[in-house]
């Protein structure tokens, strides 16, 4: 049952619920990651500590501008997913974990170089950034993961229930991810700004 | 019971066929049934309970008089950390959400199971590996010695550099995934399991405790998952942020952990106030008072929980404006716990009251959290609070409420429910000689701590000399703790007792409100043969509906016979629009669990790549877990 044509619903599904919560305690944690971040800032004379230079604000800008996009192909994934069009919400899966991807390779290089250059044992200001940064990159990664496992999920090009779920579940994550990396961008370069 | 007609026997036994798990170990552990793992939460928290309960006999029996050598200082600071983490961690978290949640909130819903089946086995097993891991530190000698809540730069390496602080961090973090598992599932379980009809202005009290209290969770446990974090990161990879040379703050530990550790005070009393909110009205024999007022006040006391952790900080020196803020939002907390309690009062006063041991030990709730709450509120005022900081004082306040008003409810709903679950009757005379002596026993035990406090007697001393004018106090409250020993092994021999021989108790013993007694005792695995259909806020005493509902099932309606089926519904009201597919068992989240706990031990061990490893194993079973659908 549920193949191909799935009535729309009244409501969401438990599942779409359950991602929500998970959402919402995420978002506190990076609240909370926030909330130190701003603590130790107000502690601190200067900040970033003497000799540390403030980071440069164009090429993160970009980047974070390009993940923000990527909400639109998975939110256009969700609602093709909603009317069981499983071929157009798998290419647009596709499309946005390509772009998420190389998002991800690049700030990921970008990372490496950064903790080499300011190892989060230097400072409390290193500290706290580099968490920070770390912690977002991480649920990037995890919402890559999560693309693929839909992307798999969808290749006999059938839309049951539980999938539709998943993809409306999936759009919601990066919703918040990206709008957590957009607070996350503006607090890492709030020194340069 | 009724005789079944032919058809009605057919369609039962469809329903036993497709909702039996499978049996003996094996069963327990691929188990999903949220009835099963909640009986797993109930009686591992409940070891969990008996160890931290020794803990705190010996902490007793070492301060029963001046000078006393029992265990040394060392032992003793490790006994007195793992009492407190134990009892709130282990014990009243894990009971109140994961035994009473999991096995009720379903059942008052007229549910089959919770919304995520599989996942709820995952809490469980989790639950249970990080108790085992944080016990395992005190076995091989490093256990946390730092109190429950660990304080830094005490916790810090140069001051600690045993795996203590380790155990007590990574295990918490490990234990923190399980509340917050168990947390999802109950809020959405309460938004989108509930039989057609039950509208939220119908949703049981008891649930609505269960959705603040879990819904709490969500936002109270990332502050202590980030500081546990961040310790260990400064612990293990050498960061910075406790340490004032480098940047750091050691406050910035006290107010991510109060910021966590106020709203989990709510978080513990929350389930109990469900407890309270169902046993009042079977025994008051009349609605809840004020019900909707009720509703709002649990709500709003987690709401206003999250606004007064500095109040545990008067200490440290925070400046004056934060002071008053918090002192302010502390006297505010007091306002909805007072409209509950006129509302227990009112409703005890207005029914036709039968004193049967449940009701019994909700009194005694009642007046323990109303002591409880009194020295409370008394810490609102900052020059008592910066007087009284670390002494006996404190610990008699939150004793009383944590003790009186947390478990009190607790023990009175395992009376309560006890013929739900098993089928059987308590025996009443045993259970009321059991409530007098465990309530004697904490008021001996807990009361006289505020007068040696007053006297100065500090906090987590091992030992103390002769003459202080503290060795009579300590002595009775010595002799409480044994009396209350005694009453809670009293407890327990009677329910072993009547599981065995108790009189069977029939489906409602009590003429309970609620859904859970509209089903036999104890329930089936698919718990309704039908889904209820709910016309008003106590469905149980609603006779029209329940015999609707059996007239349903002679006709077939409303049994969704064709796999692990049930109607999911609109959050507001309750509308049925679609029909889940419930997951059957599964061994995958033993196997997730399994390699959580290696992932947590290798990290502990300072084995970072293999932990990352083994973290990727554990994503890929997951990732093996999700890829079956429900319906196949």
């Amino acid at each position: 049952m549920n193949v191909f044509a799935v009535p729309a619903r009244r409501s969401r599904a438990r599942g779409w619920w359950g991602m929500a919560l998970f959402a919402a305690t995420e978002a506190t944690l990076f609240g909370t990651i926030f909330g130190t971040y701003v603590y130790l800032r107000f502690k601190a004379v200067h900040w970033p500590p003497d000799g540390i230079a403030s980071p440069s604000i164009t090429i993160p800008l970009v980047l974070t501008g390009v993940l923000l996009a990527t909400s639109a192909p998975m939110q256009l994934a969700s609602a093709a997913a909603r009317s069981g069009r499983a071929r157009r919400a798998q290419a647009l899966l596709l499309l946005a974990l390509v772009v998420q991807a190389g998002y991800f390779a690049m700030q990921l290089q970008r990372y490496a170089d950064d903790v080499q250059a300011h190892p989060p044992q230097l400072s409390a200001y290193t500290s706290i950034t580099q968490l920070m940064v770390g912690a977002d990159h991480f649920h990037v990664f995890v919402g890559l993961l999560l693309n693929l496992f839909l992307l798999a999920k969808l290749m006999d090009g059938r839309v049951t229930a539980y999938r539709r779920t998943g993809v409306q579940a999936a759009a919601l994550y990066w919703h918040v991810v990206n709008a957590l990396t957009v607070v996350v961008v503006l607090l890492q370069l709030s020194p340069s700004l | 019971m009724t005789v079944l007609a032919p058809p009605v026997e057919e369609r039962v036994e469809l329903l036993d066929r497709i909702w039996e798990e499978r049996p003996g170990v094996l069963g327990w552990l691929t188990t999903v049934d949220h009835k099963r793992i909640g009986l797993l939460f109930f009686f591992t928290s409940l070891a969990f309970f008996a160890a931290g309960g020794v803990e705190a006999l010996v902490i007793r029996t070492q301060l029963a008089g001046p000078d006393q050598r029992l265990v040394g200082p060392q032992t003793f600071n490790e006994l007195m950390t793992m009492h407190g983490t134990t009892m709130i961690f282990l014990f009243v978290v894990p009971m109140g959400l994961g035994a009473f949640g999991n096995y009720l909130v379903p059942l008052m819903l007229g549910a089959r199971d919770l919304a995520f089946p599989r996942l709820n086995a995952l809490s469980y097993w989790i639950f249970l590996a990080s108790g085992l891991f944080i016990y395992t530190g005190l076995f091989v000698g490093q256990g946390p010695d730092q109190g429950w809540f660990s304080y830094v730069p005490l916790a810090l390496k140069q001051f600690d550099p045993s795996l203590g602080p380790d155990f007590y961090a990574l295990g918490l973090i490990f234990n923190g995934l399980s509340t917050t598992a168990t947390a999802i599932n109950l809020v959405t379980t309460i938004f989108k399991l509930r039989a057609p009809g039950m509208s939220l202005n119908r949703l049981p009290l008891f649930c609505y405790a269960q959705l603040a209290a879990a819904g709490s969770a969500l936002i109270l446990l990332p502050p202590l998952t980030l500081d546990l974090v961040l310790l260990e990161l400064q612990r293990k990879a050498g960061f910075h942020f406790f340490d004032v040379a480098a940047g750091g703050s050691p406050m910035l530990w006290q107010h991510l952990f109060w910021l966590f550790g106020h709203p989990e005070v709510y978080l513990i009393v929350l389930p109990a106030f469900g407890i309270t909110t169902s046993i009042i009205p079977t025994f008051a024999k009349r609605k809840m008072v004020a019900a909707p007022l009720v509703a709002l006040a649990e709500l709003l006391v987690a709401f206003i929980g999250f606004g007064v952790w500095a109040h545990h900080m008067f200490s440290t020196g925070m400046p004056t404006s934060a002071l008053v803020f918090f002192a302010a939002a502390t006297f505010m907390v007091v306002i909805p716990s007072t409209v509950q309690i006129y509302a227990w009062l009112f409703t005890v006063n207005l029914g036709r009251p039968e004193f049967r041991t449940p009701l019994l030990f909700v009194g005694a709730f009642i007046v323990f959290f109303v002591i409880g709450g009194l020295s409370g509120i008394m810490f609102a005022a900052i020059p008592f609070d910066q007087a009284t900081t670390d002494t006996y004082f404190v610990v008699a306040h939150f004793h009383f409420i944590i003790f009186g008003a947390a478990v009190f409810p607790i023990l009175g709903g395992m009376f309560y429910w006890f013929p739900k679950v098993t089928g059987r009757m308590y025996h009443e005379g045993w259970a009321k000689a059991s409530f007098w002596l465990t309530f004697s026993g904490t008021a001996l035990t807990f009361f006289p701590m505020h007068i040696a406090g007053l006297l100065g007697m500090p906090r987590r001393v091992y030992t103390y000399p002769h003459g202080l004018g503290w060795d009579g106090y300590n002595l009775a409250e010595t002799i409480g703790g044994f009396i209350l020993t005694a009453g809670l092994v009293l407890i327990a021999a009677n329910l072993v007792f009547s599981r065995l021989r108790g009189a069977p108790a029939g489906p409602n013993p009590f003429r309970g409100p609620t859904l859970e007694w509209a089903t036999s005792s104890p329930p089936p695995p698919y718990n309704f043969a039908v889904i209820p259909t709910v016309r008003s806020e106590y469905p149980g005493w609603d006779d029209e509906a329940l015999f609707e509902d059996r007239r349903r099932l002679e006709r077939g309606l409303g049994t969704y016979p064709d796999g692990h089926r049930q109607p999911e519904a609109t959050v507001r009201d309750a509308y049925p629009d679609d029909v889940a597919d419930m997951p059957s068992e599964s061994g995958w989240p033993v196997a997730v669990a399994v390699l959580l706990s290696l992932m947590f031990a290798l990290t502990l061990t300072s084995h970072f790549v293999a932990a990352g490893v083994v973290a990727g194993l554990a994503g890929l079973a997951a990732a093996a877990w999700l890829w079956k659908e429900p319906a196949e």
